[in-house]
């Protein structure tokens, strides 16, 4: 504050600062105060300010010769008479108005005293005026009182009077108006009646009372019959319900008492889906009808019970989609659901009408939200469960029922394509309803089926995965010989499935959901990846074809294994025929062909065979010639040598390519595999003259029939070949026997299994 | 995955199955290999990897008497080894040391130092103590374990204790564990067994079928890989034997032998009959036994096959790394070649 006043001060301009310096020196007490206030600061008190009261005249000319030039001189002096000459002009004029006032003044005065005059007398004679009235109109008051009083005694008495007649009346009042049905009268007079009542009704009105609170009472009755009767008009009834209320009796137990029975109604009302299919109205519209007519009334009845009709309204419709959800779990058709939530939504609107702010639309939506999703959702498991149970037949067949595994991939392919497209043009049908009904539910459906449709083929994936996860390595083991044998089956459908879902199924469906199920904006869920489910069966398909052949081929070699360890090579006999172990290694195989004859498709490029079978036969005889010659010399060297050789001039055969999901693919590999293994434990033995002539005889043998089987002939030579050397090569004494005795063992052999075949068939 | 051209090759004149790293010799990479002909003299190879590592020289060739299954180089000792023999109809196993002047000699014949009698049915390999100098071997035919104590300068052994398997398979193989000296796997058609030396008395049994070969892990304790016919490469924690730990696919057709690098950790080599040699490398990182605190990086989603060798003729039996270089593996196939090869390559990578 202090330094905006020592701002302000120097704005002042000069005239007004003189007069507060005047003004301030006036009223100061002393004059000597005047130099320490503010104002008159060090450099006006000196004496050569104009303004200040130690002005010294001489002083001041002196420093202003001194300070200033002629011209400077002049000039002051010029300023100096006219600063003289206002101040002068402002004495005069203050001095004038002064005189002024005075003037006007004094003439004021004088009027003054010439009016006041008279005045007294005037006053006087008004108050003697006043005073006689007064005692007037008291003398009258005093006259009339007694009368007055009377007058209204009496009048008291005759209301009394009046209602006492009024009450006696009323019974009998009440009577007559229950006769004519007047209950409004009747409560209005009661409850007129009521203060009087409630005052003396337990002394004087005793009789009175009783019978007017029967009369009531039987109003009540009346009126509480009128409310509940649904024959009564609506107005009745309301007015029925007011008047119950005016008499103080307790409407809300009534009108919980009406909403219970309106909700027993309800429960009636239950929904039951089958019968909708029978598009006949049913009984249940009816009470839909009553139901809502039922809420019509009670609204009007009671205005105030909204909220709880609406709250009732809403539990019909959950209650109708909680019996929808259970519905829709039991595999039901599209038409079937829409059926529903047409029903529903008919109810809904029929309420929204009866009841404005209830909302019901949205209820209604959410519900029928929950119960597609839940269709959608069940729809897909019903599928996944379908294809579960179909493959899970193969693992359960009997002996004697025959569920052949090509009954079981059809039944299997065709659930994965039909029942996904069936699926698909079922909720494509829910999608083109134009009820309205599921308008706002287009996106989120679609969004529904994609994700449906790829958790559902991650999970059929994963179904896959744990079906061929349940035995694993070693179920030859734990689980009997039929059990291990249809679980192979199972493993191979498994891979010709996934290899359809892949390379048919998914394709087929998301064209399907291309035209139909264009995707919106993903909002509520993963979308459906062809791509990535594709690449998942792919995988899946091919690990379980490995599986099969693994499962297979260990059975086989199980075979071998027992074969080998069985007897003492070394001092094996002559061979009589061909081992057993080969109808057994040859029956193994019939299964396996069987098997993936009714599960993969062919092979379409058949010309390859023929350009092998070709190779092979070169291969063969070159082969032959040289196992000849081999086992006359005897000289073991030179031989590895010569197979060392034979190898190289040899195309190397692809024992271990890539398995493909044909039938010949699979049947190759797997002999394959197991005459590689059937070489290598030969290697582990050591053969006598006659061991290794058995094993010459039992690959000898295995050449006709496996070259029935098997695509690439010149492989499965070279692999029996290869038995063949290594039996030679494990061999103390490798003479071979000679063909002619050879042939014969082939032959007596070929005879006995066709013997045994025409005998069993 | 190409072949290699890497390898260096170096023939056997036979059908051969095993070879064995000689462990013992520091200053050079040295094999020893032995053959399999059951008509002509066999010979044990003394093979060494030249300074320059580009060849494989013959160092000394010794015949044997009878066709070699097993050949297992002493640990402590370069000279001296062990084979087990069949001439076809009986088998026996020997401990058998090159003799000191084999390069001046033309023809020199391997010394005997003894034989393991008293097997009866055939025998399937010959264990050495798995470090340092000890005088403990075992001997391991179809039914029985045998504990030797072997005295080389007395040129006897003796059969300290043996147990029989007692089992309805045979034994395969087994292994000797070099974190618990008292404790040697077997393995079986159904099972791998495990027996303590001291009592020689049997442990703990896990299941897994047709085990083929066992081979402990050289840093890890408990841990211990399993090659099988058909079901590929499995690791197991001897602490969870119910289930392995890893597995891996292992070979299109029998995975016949598995041995863990001595060095390099996870390291794992695998021969087949596929005629192929897959390298593998799996992280173990999450074992709580690691000596060594590596961090685990998320490389057991790759492809644990980081290799496969396939320039082969023929089915491969023999496998072993060298300790000496531990980035290179030795493998002998039946064919009798033996191939010399470095996973330098492949680990610098990791």
């Amino acid at each position: 504050m202090g330094s905006d006043g020592d701002g302000d001060a120097p704005l002042l301009d000069d005239k007004a600062k003189r007069m507060r310096d005047l003004l301030s020196s006036f009223y100061a007490p002393n004059p000597s105060m005047l130099s320490h206030s503010p104002t008159a600061s060090s450099k006006h008190s000196t004496p050569d300010d104009i303004n200040s009261s130690s002005f010294d005249p001489n002083h001041y000319m002196n420093i202003l010769v001194n300070n200033s030039n002629l011209e400077g001189l002049l000039k002051r002096h010029v300023d100096m008479a006219a600063e003289i000459k206002n101040l002068d002009t402002d004495l005069q004029m203050l001095v004038y108005e002064n005189y002024n006032k005075f003037i006007s003044a004094t003439d004021t005065i004088k009027r003054m005293k010439s009016n006041i005059l008279g005045m007294e007398g005037n006053m006087e004679y008004l108050l003697e005026k006043i005073m006689s009235v007064q005692s007037r109109s008291d003398s009258v008051n005093t006259s009339l009182f007694e009368k007055r009083e009377h007058i209204e005694k009496l009048h008291r008495t005759c209301n009394l009077l009046r209602k006492v007649q009024f009450i006696y009346d009323l019974p009998d009042r009440l009577g007559k108006c229950i006769k004519s049905e007047a209950y409004a009268d009747a409560v209005r007079f009661y409850t007129g009646a009521m203060p009087i009542f409630k005052a003396y009704g337990d002394s004087s009105f005793h009789d009175c009372k009783r019978a007017s609170d029967e009369a009531i009472a039987i109003i009540v009755k009346n009126l509480q019959e009128k409310l509940f009767s649904d024959s009564e008009p609506i107005q009745v009834r309301a007015e029925a319900a007011l008047l119950l209320k005016q008499l103080d009796f307790p409407v809300d137990n009534l009108k919980t008492k009406l909403l219970e029975r309106l909700e027993h109604s309800l429960r009636d009302i239950q929904l039951k889906p089958e019968e909708i299919k029978n598009a006949s109205p049913s009984a249940r519209e009816v009470a839909i009808l009553e139901f809502v007519e039922a809420i019509h009334a009670f609204r009007v009845i009671f205005p105030d019970s909204e909220t709880q009709l609406v709250k009732i309204a809403k539990g019909l419709i959950t209650r109708d989609f909680v019996i929808t959800e259970e519905y829709v779990t039991t595999r039901i058709c599209a038409a079937d659901l829409l059926g529903v939530l047409r029903v529903i939504w008919n109810e809904s609107l029929l309420m929204d009408e009866v009841l404005q702010d209830s909302a019901l639309s949205d209820h209604f939506l959410e519900g029928a939200k929950a119960a597609v999703k839940l269709y959608v959702e069940s729809a897909f498991s019903q599928l996944l469960l379908d294809i579960s149970d179909c493959l899970l037949k193969i693992l359960k067949r009997d002996e004697t029922e025959e569920y052949s595994l090509e009954t079981a991939l059809d039944a299997s392919t065709k659930l994965a394509l039909q029942g996904g497209r069936n699926l698909l043009l079922d909720v494509c049908k829910i999608l083109d309803d134009d009820s309205g009904i599921i308008d706002k539910l287009r996106e989120p459906i679609i969004d529904w089926v994609q994700e449906g449709l790829q958790d559902f083929f991650r999970q059929l994936e994963d179904q896959f995965q744990s079906f061929s996860g349940k035995n694993n390595s070693s179920a030859t083991q734990i689980h009997g010989l039929t059990e291990a044998a249809a679980f192979a089956g199972l493993v191979l459908v498994l891979a010709q499935l996934s290899a359809f879902i892949e390379q048919t199924a998914i394709p087929k469906i998301n064209e399907e959901l291309a035209v139909s199920f264009s995707a919106g904006p993903y909002e509520y869920g993963p979308a459906f990846v062809p791509g990535e489910i594709s690449r998942k069966f792919r995988s899946a398909g091919d690990k379980f074809l490995q599986q099969y052949i693994n499962i297979r081929t260990q059975r086989i070699s199980l075979l071998q294994k027992k074969r080998f360890a069985t007897p003492k090579w070394v001092k094996h006999k002559e061979p009589r025929e061909v081992h057993m172990f080969v109808d057994l290694f040859l029956q193994e195989l019939k299964v396996i062909v069987n098997e993936v004859k009714q599960v993969l498709p062919q092979d379409m490029r058949k010309h390859r065979r023929s350009n092998a079978s070709s190779a092979s036969s070169k291969s063969n005889s070159f082969r032959e010639e040289k196992l000849l010659h081999r086992s006359n010399t005897q000289r073991a060297r030179s031989q590895l040598l010569e197979t060392h050789l034979a190898k190289l001039f040899k195309q190397k055969v692809e024992i271990f390519t890539k398995v493909e999901h044909t039938q010949e693919s699979v049947v190759m590999t797997i002999v394959k595999l197991s005459l590689k293994s059937l070489q290598e434990f030969v290697r582990l033995q050591t053969f006598n003259r006659s061991g290794f002539q058995q094993i010459q005889l039992d690959m000898q043998f295995l050449r006709t029939p496996l070259r029935e089987i098997v695509e690439d002939e010149a492989a499965m030579d070279f692999l029996l070949d290869e038995v063949i050397v290594a039996a030679t090569e494990r061999c103390l004494d490798p003479i071979p026997l000679e063909s002619p005795i050879l042939d014969k063992l082939i032959q007596a052999k070929l005879a006995k299994s066709l013997e045994e075949n025409t005998s069993s068939s | 995955m190409q072949g290699a051209s890497s390898g260096i090759g170096y023939g056997l004149k036979y059908q051969a199955r095993c070879i064995s790293d000689v462990k013992a010799d520091t200053d050079h990479t040295t094999f020893l290999a032995g053959t399999l002909s059951l008509k002509e003299e066999n010979e044990v190879h003394l093979i060494r990897l030249s300074s320059s590592g580009t060849e494989l020289f013959c160092e000394g060739l010794f015949s044997h008497p009878n066709e070699i299954w097993d050949l297992v180089s002493c640990p402590f000792d370069q000279r001296i080894f062990s084979t087990v023999y069949s001439n076809g109809e009986t088998y026996g196993a020997a401990i058998w040391q090159i003799p000191e002047l084999y390069g001046e000699l033309n023809s020199p014949q391997l010394e005997k130092i003894t034989s393991l009698d008293g097997h009866a049915g055939k025998i399937k390999c010959i264990l050495w103590w798995p470090s340092g100098r000890h005088d403990k071997l075992i001997s391991i035919d179809e039914e029985n374990l045998y504990l030797w104590s072997l005295d080389a300068s007395k040129k006897t052994a003796q059969i300290q204790s043996q147990d029989s398997a007692g089992m309805p398979h045979k034994i395969s193989g087994g292994a000797w564990d070099p974190h618990d000296v008292n404790s040697v796997a077997a393995t079986f058609e159904s099972s791998l067994q495990l027996w303590d030396v001291r009592a020689m008395g049997k442990t703990i049994s896990i299941e897994c079928s047709h085990v083929r070969s066992v081979d402990y892990h050289p840093k890890r304790k408990h841990v211990l890989v399993t090659a099988e016919h058909e079901s590929g490469i499995h690791i197991w924690d001897l602490r969870k034997p119910k289930v392995p730990i890893q597995e891996l696919p292992g070979h299109t057709h029998w995975t016949w032998i598995v041995k863990c690098n001595p060095e390099y950790d996870g390291v794992i080599l695998s021969a087949g009959t596929d005629s192929t040699v897959n390298l593998w490398l799996v992280s173990l990182g999450n074992d709580d036994v690691s000596t060594e605190s590596q961090t685990e990086s998320p490389t057991h989603w790759v492809d644990p096959l980081i290799n496969t060798y396939s320039d082969y003729e023929d089915s491969i039996y023999g496998l072993t790394w060298s300790s000496r270089e531990p980035w290179i593996f030795a493998s002998l196939s039946y064919d009798g070649r033996v191939v010399v090869e470095s996973v330098k390559p492949f680990i610098s990578k990791k």
